[in-house]
């Protein structure tokens, strides 16, 4: 399923934020996190841009196409 | 809909209903049956006897459009509420229970049986109530970008099975009828596309439910 790698885990640990705290701040459901952490879930572009500035990281650091 | 509002509107039932049933034991026990037992209104010719029923006749008719006037802009603003909320609508999973009314579709056999009825076959339908039973399981839920995702993959899964259920009986059927005859042709046609609408119904929740779920990771992953 995966055909990109998604390093979001990484980036919101250094946030010190929640899965839950991360998905209220994009607006989103802590599931959906999940599954993008998983790389099981190809996300929208205003959702990559969302969670690129809530973790302050560039898109193409979080999501990486192979 | 206000406590008040709804009490007149099951009161006025109650009277109709009353008036309704007191008409029609009247013209059962003193005026023949007329306009209770069927008949040829192209023949009907005015008795003052038949005043009750015609009166009752009326007023319910009127209680029918004062439902439907209360029903429809109710409906109407529902769906508006619907297509502004952010979260699933809130239902109790033992409303999938209703899908047990799909059994009462097997009646269909025996009115047939009887008197040639064949619209009790369309309670197969019911079996789509089925798919409450998940939409309750999804209850309240948020609607992010991956559950409209979802829900739209599902529907579009749920309609081209049903479709394709329906487009191969229809050829198959129409090839030579079911055992040379038309009647039951035609019965199993409603049969197959009432099960098929069902399925259709049952398969968006229960698909959904399935894209949305069955994926679920560990937990502890914070």
């Amino acid at each position: 399923m995966a055909d990109f790698e998604c390093r979001l885990k990484k980036y919101r640990q250094l946030m010190e934020l929640t899965q839950e705290q991360l998905a209220e701040q994009v607006g989103v459901r802590r599931e959906t996190i999940m599954r993008l952490e998983k790389a099981q879930y190809n996300p929208s572009l205003k959702l990559a841009v969302d969670i690129s500035r809530a973790v302050k990281t560039p898109i193409e650091e979080i999501f990486i196409f192979k | 809909m206000k406590k008040s509002k709804m009490k007149r509107t099951i009161i006025l039932g109650i009277l109709c209903l009353i008036s309704m049933s007191a008409s029609v034991g009247y013209s059962v026990l003193y005026n023949d049956s007329r306009l209770v037992a069927p008949m040829r209104f192209s023949e009907y010719e005015f008795r003052t006897q038949d005043l009750p029923m015609i009166i009752s006749g009326v007023l319910l008719a009127a209680y029918v459009l004062y439902l439907l006037l209360l029903l429809v802009p109710a409906i109407m603003e529902n769906k508006r509420n619907a297509k502004n909320s952010v979260t699933t609508r809130k239902i109790n999973p033992k409303m999938g229970l209703i899908g047990f009314f799909g059994f009462f579709g097997f009646l269909g056999f025996w009115t047939y049986g009887v008197n040639k009825t064949i619209f009790p076959f369309v309670f197969f339908l019911f079996f789509g109530f089925f798919g409450l039973f998940y939409e309750g399981k999804m209850s309240n839920t948020y609607m992010d970008e991956r559950y409209r995702e979802n829900r739209m993959k599902a529907r579009l899964m749920a309609d081209k099975i049903a479709l394709a259920i329906i487009f191969i009986a229809v050829l198959l059927l129409g090839q030579g009828g079911l055992m040379g005859n038309l009647e039951y042709t035609l019965i199993a046609i409603i049969v197959i596309v009432a099960l098929s609408l069902a399925l259709n119904l049952f398969l968006g929740e229960y698909l959904l439910y399935h894209y949305d779920q069955d994926e679920l990771l560990d937990e502890s992953e914070e």
